[in-house]
Order: structure tokens, then C-alpha cells, then sequence
């Protein structure tokens, strides 16, 4: 025994002596770093990988902890943009790693398909565009013929008419859903009227046999009559001419109409035109010359809609276009009354408000001067190893979030290649440049923000802002969800005397309040942003200027100047929409430059208080980006402005055409040279603009320094594009189709900070429950929540509603599902309810609407009761 | 070309005295200046008939009404904006109305349709292209000169490089294959002379299938890579690169018929009874080709030529769309579907020049190549 202890002793120091004298084991790892490069002049940090031999001393087994990330910015180095028109070369470029990205949206099902089943890409899905029949109301047409569609009924029954499930299965081949009423699917409304809507897809379902006896019995009784199968009236086909759009799937659509039409006897003309050729008739024309019965509509919407109230105003009634056809519109008196409460915010809180909407909806299909179709669903593919926000609504191209959370899965750094159907189409200047979508994206890329709009729920995120404090009339209808904007309602607030209120273009200096309202002006609306305790000091232009307050109170000055007839730039084409802003206005002021607080009073404002720090034109809060189109320093825009004041250029396209000279275009063609020039002018006399107002703001020195930076970032990327976003423009090749953006290392935010959004948490949802229900027993039915494998967050979910239909088909019960736990809902169903049921096939269908995704998600479930 | 214009001398005929060499200038000028006049007229006329067809007779002025109606609803009524949203209905339909007034101002709807299309007349005459309505070059300008300018070096480019190509190329072919007649070569030609009913951008497809998207050696489409160069060498390197499969799209699409029409037409020549003459002379056959076949044929040859080469002008919009390459025959379309009438007129009216000019200069070419064509002789006829 005591050998074999000497030997296990031996043993054991043995080995400890050799692990003390072994070699330290080397191994080489893997490291990220950031590199200066210099490429024509031009320094860029790029990403590199390095490699490293370490020795490891000695190995132990600890919890892995999340490295802390040290990275400013965007994830990626450099994104390059091309041109890509065709889908279909798009998806074949993908695959073969041409590019990474195609920031469009695709809504053809064979090549949707071949994304699905490609296993390189993936895809982010969103629902912004639309399709309906807009019909014309006139009954009586000027040659004394009958149009069907100016009946109410004759239009409400083509909802039974129309197949939606035909139209988006066969038609769209999948991409789109079945829509029945005027709020879009991702919006608000679609989410807190989801009950509603579905029970107008119950009364609405497809059903052609009823569809033809109500078209019939109001034919008959307009006086038509059924000959050999075909309507006629006053002894003459009734015709109905479809207005049929050629470009998209609206063709199919419009001959699937003409279709069903001609199969109850009507005779249809079909006109095949183009948006323009058809605007002529149905925008431009009387609609009582009958140059159309229907019309194939098709409307995007590339944000999220927070406020459908105004729809019904809008689709329905004259309260819409002031044009022809609007103002043809007979609604109901009713149905009028409630859609014009909802157009003027006529209600006292958000539960009146709901229930006008819970009116208007039903009222809006009897109506039916619309029949909705579709919400169409489109993709945009990218390869497999990438991620970036994706807008529910606008999709890749439309996300403000996009250069913050583009990225390599487990990778930092690297370059991107985004293909899009066409860009730099209009002129870019940050005033009244180009707002085409695919130009927007590169500019967001380049553009600094104070808030950012929620990619899933278009709710504003503080970026640069800290907080916002809101103020409201009492009654007003407005609603906070997030903690950063605080809402209180207040009996009156007052514009005090010394707020700017308006702008002495002459003089070049602010009216204030007390000189512009004889009393003392009232708001509804008050909004307090405070912006974070380094800004402006944590931002800095591309060119390396600083951002200042200058540049804030310029970019307020241009929002006003330009329509002002004493201003150098005026430019009479702005005056018609400054007049309506001015018109809800009331002032703004500089409360405090170290933190930076403003405030600014409006008559005007949204439902969420989140959204009202964006509603103040002039100081919507982007460090500088006050302008409609980017962002620009005030410095970048002298050049601009004094080439625009000797009539060389302008920066709106009216004012250009008018004068017969170029748009104002920051990146590249003629009239970059003559900046070049006036930049010159501006450098030599260090010229400070609205030296009146500015000067308190801007010294020479600064303006020189600014001057001489532009001019060397000129010299580097030739363009004067400026912003303070995560990239600046490299270099624009116009004829090439490309842009080249390299990460800006200055940016101020840690990279991930904006990770949560890159996807959408878009909840999926499992009905589980019994098949057979005994009539007067209890019925319980599981509803699992998950988001990619996890339980979604009871806190999370705005709603789980269920609508419990009857063997008939009827709406029979409705209620909130009961939450158990993180992920598990449970919809019971209590004797008396089950009580209330006949024998046969019931269906359940349960709705589920998150806080953080705008797209209610429905499950059904059918059972059947028995004694 | 005019028979009015143009006499030609019959072979059989007796030489003409000759005239001073007054006469012959005085001959010339009148009718160079006779000439000039004539195609003047002839373009005035072909202007105002695009000018009056781009405008479908003043039609295009009601879609453009109701095309700026209804952009500038959409962005009033459609407005996510609560500044805008918060108006009343009569004063959105102000804005509204406000802006339709200011645009339709600016693009000239406010005159009647006859009077601007004067004004178009009149300026192309003079070649003032002015501004586009809507469309922008590649650098942000709306000069017609510069939309137009900025796509022609890659259209010269690419169906330059292609199209003389497949001249050249056509015409040595079409030359050996009648020198061949019968033989595999020839009838190979023969045989898939109808191969070219496909158009480029079909064979296009396949090319960037094949080379782009399986074998990966050559781009998918565009001017260049991206990001471009810095370095001019390697930019042109990179153009050269791209440029290879839409070349070979329009040489493959064409060589065939080209060659089998030359072929076709030089055989034509080569049976004439004085080359058969020649033959028994015994002339050798390059002396033969050279004087007896390529000197009569030259006329149409450099006709051909010359209407290619101004051909190009107009580009190809679906194989350019194909290739995704910066031509002018996508910028064409595009205007094309977007009416704007001051690009449509732009483009017809440099053609238009071009192709009168190109008549002018082969009336004087004509005289110069072909012995038998004399400037300016009256009251004879072939």
C-alpha cells in the first residue's frame, strides 16, 4: 500500500513538474484592425484582417463573454452602389457574389421563387404598395348612358365579385395579400382595427352568385334589362370601359375584372394604357364623359403608416383630390359625417377616435367608390451572409437604419456591392433636390439624424436627441408609447414674445413672436428636444469641419428665406406649401446651447408624441440636415446660394426650367464647377452668409477654415456632398452608375447599437386547441408566440384577440386571449359561449399584434360542437 | 438620292466637251447651293413632323396635365406630413391647385400646343436642344446637349468598335466567299445566314449566361467595374473588358447575314460581262477584284457606310438594357416613355442633320468614286 501511495505521489508531482516545464504552445489568432490607406490622395481607414502568433500559457475553461464592441460606426468599410434594371440579371449577379445586395422590390413570383430557393440568398419582406378598382360614381353619363358603378350597391356587390385569393394566388402567384378595406396591412390602424377588418373579409368573402343577384336586382331597377344574356339600357349594351395599366400586374388584374364582368352580362371596353396615357382620362377628365367605368389603382407607401384616419376622407369623398372625380363622390350622409370627424381630428380621445374608425370602416364597403384588392408583398434579395434593417413598409431602400446595421455575419469590416434599378436620376442638393426612393438611400447613408424611425412600427428613435418633452392642448388626441418623449397635456401654451416666428428675408434677421401676432399667439402644440450632452461637439462634417449651431439656425433660415420676395434665392414655386406650413406655425427658440434645447410651437401634430419632434418643417431635429432632400453644412451651401443669387443656377427644378439654367447638383456635371467658383469667391472674402443673423454665430477665421476644407474635399471626391452620417460619398461616377461610400470613422455611435433591427421581430403564431367541442362545455385553445425559437415577450404584444365564428359563418363572440407566460396565450371558452354555438364546423381565429413589428398576424383553428 | 440631281453618263454615249473650269465651278455651286436648299427644306419639314408626332398633335400636352395633377395630389393628399395633413380640404385643394398652375407654367402648358411648336421648330432649326421636361443627364443636367452628349461615347463605343467590325469584317468575307463560291465555308455561311433573325440581345443573354454567370470570366453588364479604376490604363482595361460580350452579341448576330449579303452582291458584280471580258484577257484576278469589282461597287458600299455610321447615333435600348450599358438608346427610350418631347426632338433632329449631310456628302463622293456620276449636267437621264 504504502509503494503504491510512494508511486501515485511520484506520479503526481511528475506530472506537475512537466506541466510547469512544458513549452508554452503557440497559436496564431486572428485579429481585426484598422488601417490607413492612402488611394489618390484620398485617406481611407479600411478593415483589415491581421494575423498574429500568441503563446498560450495556460488554458482554462471560462463562460465566454460578449467582446465589447470598440467599433464607431457602420459595420461594413465601403458600400458601392451600381445599377441594376433587370430583376432577373439582378438574381443571377447575386448568386454568383456579383453583388451582395439588390435593394429593390420584387414582386414577381418566378423570380421570387428562385431567391427561395436559392441557397445563398435570403430575403426581407415588406408590404408597401397597394392595389384597387377606383370606379366612377357618375350614374348618368353626359351621352345618357347608364354606368353601373355610380350605384352604391352595384359597387359594393363587386366585392362579392372579385376573387382576392384568385387575384394574389394566381394572379401575383403568392405575393400579396387578400385586402378588403382602406388601412394598409403594416400600418397602426390595420393592427388596433384587426377585428373589424376581419370581420368585413367574413361579410365580403367571395360570392358570385350574390354578387349577380344584387347587380341584377339594381340593374332592373335602373331600368336596364337582361337581352340574350347581355345588359342593355334604353335599348343599347350597358358598356363598362376598364381603364386597364399595363406596366405591372394590374394588367392581368383589369382583364380578371373585364372577365367577371362580361360573365354577368355586362360589355366591356377595355382601354390598355400607361400612368400618363390613363391620368389624361381618369385625373384630368370629367368623369361624366364615361372615358372609364373602373380604373386598376395602384398606390406605395414606403413608411409605415401611424394614422389611416384620413383615408376614408381621402378615397371616398370630396374631401379628397380637388379634381373631377373627387368631387363626383356622393357618400352617405352618414358615412360622410364620420369620415369627415376622422379628416378633422373631430373627436375628444382615442377612444372616440377608435370608435369612428369601428364606424367608418363598415360605411367605407357599403360605399365601395373603391374596391381594395391586395396588399402586394415584395422582396428584396441579398446573400445569405449579410444582415441589415429592412422597413416593414419601405423596405432596404427606404430604412433610415440601413448603414448602421448593414453587415457581415460574424465580421467587421468589408465592402459591399448594393445593385438598384437606377439612380441619380434628378439632381442631388439638400434644398429641393433629388427625392427619387433609390437615391434616398445612398443620402440616408450620408446623413446624420436626431431621431430615426422604428424600421417595424415608424415610431421615432432618439439618435442624436436625448429626449423630448410635449406639450398638448387638453383633448387633443395624442397617445405616448416610448419613455423618451413625454407627453403632458397642458390648458393653453403661450409662443413667448421672444420666439422666432418668421423671417425678415430684407434684413436678413428673425421676426419674433411679439412682432408677428398683434397678441399674444397660443399653440396647440409644444416640443421641448434636448440633444445629448456632447452633441454638437461629437459631430463633425465629412469634410472634418465641425458641426455648429450655425449650422442649425442656417438650415432654419433656408427653410424660410427661399420663399420670401426679398430674398435673393426667392423661388415663387416654394410660396404655396410655406404659406401652409406658415399657417400652422407659431415659433421656435434656441433655449440653450450647452445641452442644446429647443423648443417650437405649431398648431400642428400627430396622434404619437414621438412623431411630433419631425412635425416642425423648418427644425425637423437632424444636426443640420434641415433641408428636404440630405443634409448640408452651411458652409456647403454658400457656394450653391451665391450661384443661385447671380442666376447661374437653382436649386429647385421649377426655378431652373424657369430661369433656363441647371439644378443645383452637388455631385457632379456643370454646376459643380460653378461652385467651384463661387467657393473660390466665398474663400477670398470669407464671406459669411446672413451676416446679420449668422454673424453672431459664424467669425471669419471659422469661415475660412470651413472654406479651405470644403475645397480640399472637393479636390479629394469632386463633389461637395457633406454630411455626418456613418458613410460619406467617396466619389459619384454618374455615367458609370456607381457611388462609392466609405465608413465615416467619425461617427459618434458604437456600431451596435442599432442591432436589435436587423430583422423584424415579426411574431410567429401556433393555434392549438381540441377538434370536437362539446355544445355547453368549456374549450381551451393554446396560442404559442415565438420570434426565432424564443418566447416573445408578454410585455411585447399589443394584442391577443380572438373572433370565435359560428357554424353559419357569422361573427359569433369575440375577446382578449388570456397570457399564461412569456410565449403561451390561452383562448378559453366558457360554457356560455360554447352554450351559444349550434352543431357543426366552428372556425376561431386569433389575432396577434406586436409592439415591436406593425403586421397583425392571424391564426385559425376550426372545431367542430356537438351535444 | 434624286434622279433630278444626279445624271448618269450611258457608257455607249460620245464624250461631252469639256466645260471651262468656270463652268464646272459655277456648275458646282449651283448645285451644292440647289442641294443645300433642297435637303434644308426636306429636314425643316422632318422636324416639324416629329415635333408635331412626339406632341401627338398637342395630345401629350393633356397626359402631361394629368400626370402633374396627379404627382402633385399624391405628394398634398398622400403626405405622411402633419403640417400638411392637418389642412382643411379646401386648403389642401388650393395647394394644390397652386402648384398645378407653377408647374404647368413651367413646363409650358399655359401656351397653346401650336404656338410652342413653333417655338420647337424653331429652336432646333438652330440647333438650341434646350431643356428636358423631366429627364436628367447621368451628372444631374437637364441640357438636352448633355443627356445626349454624356451616352455618346459609350453608344460610339460599343457599336462603334461592333458595327465597324462587322463591316469590315463582312466585307473581306463576303469578298473571299465569291472568290469560293461553293465552297464548305461558303455554304456554311450560307447555311447560317439565318441564324441572325435572333436579335443581339438574345445571343446576349446566353453570352452573359454562359461567360458572366457560369465560367465567371467576364462582367455582367455596365461600362466598367465597380468601383471604377482610379488609373486611366486600368479604367480602359476594365472598359475594354466589359465591352467584349455586347461586341460579341451584335458581331454574332450579324456576321452571318452580313457576310452572305456581300457575298450575294460581289457574286452579282463578278458575272458582269466585263469582268467575264477581263477574265479572257486574262487580267489576274486581284486586278480583276480590284478594278473591275470593288470600283463599281463602291457607291453603295460607302452609302452603306456612311448610313451605318450614323446609325449609331440611335443605339439599341433592349440590348443596352441587357447589358446595362450607358447608351443612347436606353436614354431614347426612356424619354420616349416619359414623353419628353425636347429629348425626342433633340435626338430626331441631329439625325436628321446627320442624315442630311451624309446625303450632301455622298452626292460629292459619288462624283468622286464612280466615273460615270457628273455634278449638275442637265436634261440627261440614265
Amino acid at each position: 500500500m504504502k509503494k503504491l501511495l510512494v508511486i501515485l505521489s511520484l506520479l503526481v508531482v511528475g506530472t506537475l513538474a512537466l506541466a510547469a516545464c512544458a513549452t508554452p504552445e503557440a497559436v496564431t489568432v486572428y485579429e481585426t484592425v484598422e488601417v490607413e490607406k492612402v488611394v489618390e490622395g484620398e485617406t481611407i481607414i479600411e478593415t483589415v484582417e491581421v494575423e498574429k502568433e500568441v503563446e498560450v500559457i495556460k488554458e482554462v475553461e471560462v463562460e465566454a463573454e460578449p467582446e465589447p464592441v470598440t467599433r464607431q460606426g457602420a459595420w461594413v468599410d465601403t458600400v458601392v452602389f451600381v445599377e441594376e434594371p433587370s430583376s432577373d440579371n439582378a438574381i443571377t449577379r447575386l448568386e454568383a457574389g456579383d453583388i451582395d445586395v439588390y435593394a429593390f422590390n420584387i414582386a414577381e413570383a418566378p423570380i421570387a421563387q428562385r431567391i427561395y430557393d436559392s441557397e445563398v440568398l435570403k430575403s426581407y419582406t415588406s408590404y408597401g404598395s397597394y392595389n384597387e378598382l377606383t370606379f366612377n360614381p357618375v350614374l348618368e353619363l353626359e351621352d345618357g348612358s347608364l354606368n353601373p358603378f355610380g350605384d352604391a350597391q352595384v359597387r359594393e356587390a363587386m366585392n362579392w365579385l372579385i376573387d382576392r385569393s384568385y387575384i394574389t394566388q394566381e394572379i401575383m402567384g403568392g405575393m400579396g395579400r387578400p385586402r378588403f378595406v382602406a388601412i394598409n396591412y403594416a400600418s397602426k390602424d390595420s393592427a388596433e382595427m384587426a377585428d373589424i377588418i376581419a370581420a368585413m373579409e367574413l361579410k365580403y368573402a367571395h360570392d358570385p352568385a350574390k354578387a349577380e343577384e344584387v347587380i341584377t336586382a339594381r340593374m332592373v331597377e335602373l331600368g336596364a334589362e337582361m337581352v340574350d344574356g347581355v345588359w342593355q339600357f334604353n335599348g343599347a349594351p350597358v358598356v363598362i370601359v376598364g381603364l386597364i395599366r399595363v406596366e405591372d400586374e394590374r394588367l392581368e388584374i383589369g382583364d380578371y375584372v373585364a372577365n367577371q364582368l362580361e360573365d354577368i352580362g355586362f360589355t366591356v371596353d377595355r382601354q390598355y394604357k400607361t400612368s400618363a396615357e390613363a391620368s389624361a382620362c381618369w385625373i384630368s377628365s370629367d368623369p361624366a364623359t364615361g372615358c372609364f367605368s373602373y380604373y386598376t389603382g395602384g398606390w406605395v407607401s414606403t413608411v409605415i403608416s401611424r394614422n389611416a384616419q384620413y383615408n376614408f376622407g381621402d378615397f371616398y369623398t370630396p374631401l379628397g383630390w380637388g379634381i373631377p372625380l373627387w368631387q363626383a363622390y356622393q357618400p352617405s350622409d352618414e358615412f360622410f359625417a364620420v369620415a369627415d370627424k376622422l379628416y378633422n381630428s373631430d373627436y375628444a380621445d382615442v377612444a372616440e377616435r377608435k370608435e369612428l374608425m369601428s364606424q367608418v370602416i363598415p360605411l367605407s364597403m357599403e360605399d365601395s367608390a373603391r374596391v381594395w384588392l391586395l396588399d402586394a408583398t415584395g422582396i428584396a434579395p441579398l446573400r445569405k451572409e449579410l444582415s441589415v434593417a429592412a422597413d416593414l413598409s419601405g423596405s432596404i431602400y427606404g430604412a433610415t437604419l440601413w448603414p448602421l446595421t448593414l453587415q457581415y455575419e460574424n465580421q467587421v469590416g468589408g465592402s459591399v456591392t448594393i445593385a438598384m434599378p437606377s439612380m441619380m436620376t434628378q439632381a442631388w442638393n439638400p434644398v429641393a433636390g433629388s427625392n427619387w426612393v433609390y437615391d434616398m438611400m445612398p443620402m440616408r447613408g450620408a446623413k446624420g439624424n436626431a431621431v430615426i424611425p422604428d424600421p417595424f412600427t415608424g415610431l421615432n428613435l432618439p439618435c442624436r436627441l436625448e429626449s423630448a418633452a410635449v406639450y398638448a392642448l387638453e383633448g387633443l388626441p395624442i397617445g405616448q408609447t416610448m419613455d423618451w418623449a413625454v407627453l403632458e397635456f397642458v390648458d393653453e401654451i403661450v409662443v413667448p414674445d421672444d420666439a422666432w416666428a418668421d423671417w425678415d428675408a430684407e434684413n436678413q434677421v428673425w421676426i419674433t413672436a411679439a412682432e408677428r401676432f398683434e397678441e399674444p399667439a397660443t399653440a396647440k402644440t409644444k416640443v421641448v428636444m434636448t440633444y445629448e450632452a456632447d452633441f454638437p461637439g461629437n459631430t463633425t462634417w465629412h469634410d472634418g469641419s465641425p458641426f455648429t449651431m450655425a449650422d442649425m439656425v442656417m438650415g432654419m433660415i433656408m427653410n424660410f428665406d427661399p420663399s420670401k420676395e426679398a430674398s435673393a434665392i426667392y423661388d415663387e414655386g416654394t410660396v404655396p406649401s410655406f404659406d401652409s406650413f406658415m399657417s400652422t406655425f407659431k415659433g421656435w427658440r434656441i433655449v440653450s446651447e450647452a445641452p442644446v434645447v429647443i423648443e417650437y410651437y405649431t398648431d400642428a401634430y400627430s396622434l404619437d408624441a414621438e412623431q411630433s419632434v419631425s412635425n416642425f418643417r423648418a427644425a425637423f431635429p437632424n444636426e443640420g440636415g434641415l433641408y428636404a432632400q440630405g443634409s448640408a453644412a452651411w458652409h456647403n451651401i454658400v457656394p450653391a446660394w451665391l450661384a443661385e443669387a447671380n442666376g447661374e443656377m437653382a436649386f429647385s427644378d421649377d426655378k431652373a426650367t424657369a430661369l433656363e439654367v441647371d439644378q443645383t447638383n452637388y455631385l457632379a456635371g456643370p454646376t459643380v464647377e460653378l461652385m467651384k467658383a463661387k467657393l473660390d469667391e466665398a474663400l477670398a472674402g470669407a464671406y459669411i452668409p446672413y451676416e446679420p443673423t449668422l454673424g453672431a454665430y459664424i467669425t471669419a477665421e471659422e469661415a475660412t477654415t470651413r472654406y479651405e476644407n470644403l475645397q480640399a474635399w472637393l479636390g479629394r471626391t469632386g463633389h461637395i456632398y457633406l454630411g455626418t452620417g456613418a458613410f460619406y460619398i467617396q466619389k459619384a461616377f454618374p455615367v458609370e452608375g456607381t457611388i462609392i461610400m466609405q465608413r465615416n470613422p467619425e461617427y459618434p455611435d458604437m456600431a451596435d447599437r442599432w442591432s436589435q433591427f436587423a430583422e423584424a421581430p415579426v411574431p410567429e403564431v401556433l393555434l392549438d386547441g381540441p377538434g370536437e367541442v362539446a355544445i355547453g362545455g368549456e374549450a381551451a385553445f393554446d396560442v404559442f408566440i415565438d420570434f426565432k425559437g424564443e418566447p416573445y415577450l408578454t410585455d411585447d404584444l399589443a394584442m391577443v384577440k380572438y373572433l370565435l365564428f359560428d357554424a353559419t359563418g357569422a361573427l359569433a363572440f369575440q375577446g382578449q386571449a388570456e397570457p399564461v407566460e412569456d410565449g403561451y396565450w390561452q383562448v378559453v371558452l366558457d360554457a356560455d359561449t360554447t352554450g351559444a354555438l349550434t352543431a357543426g364546423s366552428n372556425k376561431l381565429g386569433v389575432i396577434v399584434v406586436s409592439k415591436r413589428a406593425l403586421v397583425p398576424i392571424t391564426q385559425t383553428a376550426e372545431f367542430v360542437t356537438a351535444e | 438620292m434624286s434622279d433630278a440631281t444626279l445624271t448618269r453618263k450611258e457608257e455607249a454615249a460620245p464624250q461631252k466637251e469639256r466645260s471651262s473650269g468656270t463652268g464646272t465651278l459655277v456648275r458646282v455651286a449651283k448645285f451644292t447651293a440647289l442641294r443645300l436648299v433642297v435637303l434644308f427644306f426636306t429636314v425643316i419639314i422632318g422636324i416639324y413632323l416629329t415635333v408635331l408626332i412626339a406632341n401627338m398633335g398637342g395630345y401629350v400636352d393633356e397626359i402631361r396635365r394629368g400626370e402633374i395633377r396627379s404627382q402633385i395630389s399624391i405628394s398634398i393628399y398622400m403626405s405622411e406630413d402633419a403640417n400638411i395633413k392637418i389642412l382643411s380640404a379646401e386648403e389642401k385643394n388650393k395647394l394644390v391647385a397652386e402648384r398645378v398652375v407653377i408647374e404647368e407654367h413651367r413646363q409650358g402648358l399655359d401656351k397653346p400646343f401650336i404656338i410652342r411648336s413653333f417655338d420647337f421648330l424653331k429652336n432646333a432649326i438652330v440647333l438650341d436642344l434646350g431643356f428636358a421636361t423631366d429627364m436628367v443627364s447621368d451628372s444631374g443636367s437637364k441640357q438636352v446637349r448633355l443627356i445626349l452628349l454624356e451616352r455618346l461615347p459609350p453608344t460610339l463605343l460599343l457599336w462603334g468598335a461592333a458595327n465597324l467590325f462587322l463591316f469590315f469584317a463582312a466585307l473581306y468575307i463576303g469578298l473571299y466567299l465569291s472568290r469560293k463560291y461553293g465552297s464548305f465555308l461558303d455554304r456554311m455561311i450560307v447555311a447560317l445566314a439565318p441564324t441572325s433573325s435572333a436579335p443581339a440581345w438574345f445571343y446576349g443573354i446566353f453570352l452573359i449566361l454562359i461567360f458572366a454567370g457560369v465560367l465567371q470570366i467576364l462582367p455582367f453588364g455596365g461600362l466598367v467595374e465597380a468601383p471604377p479604376p482610379e488609373n486611366k490604363l486600368n479604367y480602359a482595361l476594365s472598359v475594354l473588358e466589359h465591352l467584349i460580350l455586347p461586341t460579341a452579341a451584335i458581331i454574332l448576330s450579324a456576321i452571318a447575314i452580313s457576310s452572305y449579303n456581300r457575298r450575294t452582291f460581289f457574286l452579282i458584280y463578278s458575272q458582269e460581262d466585263y469582268v467575264e471580258m477581263a477574265k479572257a484577257k486574262g487580267v489576274p484576278d486581284r486586278a480583276i477584284e480590284r478594278r473591275y469589282v470593288l470600283r463599281p461597287t463602291l457607291p453603295p458600299i460607302i452609302t452603306q457606310f456612311l448610313l451605318l455610321v450614323i446609325a449609331i447615333w440611335t443605339g439599341a435600348t433592349i440590348l443596352e438594357t441587357v447589358f446595362n450599358w450607358p447608351g443612347l438608346g436606353r436614354a431614347i427610350y426612356q424619354a420616349i416613355g416619359m414623353y419628353d418631347t425636347p429629348v425626342i426632338v433633340g435626338v430626331n433632329v441631329i439625325y436628321a442633320y446627320l442624315l442630311a449631310g451624309t446625303v450632301f456628302l455622298l452626292d460629292i463622293i459619288y462624283a468622286l468614286v464612280d466615273p460615270r456620276v457628273r455634278i449638275g449636267e442637265e436634261g440627261k437621264r440614265a
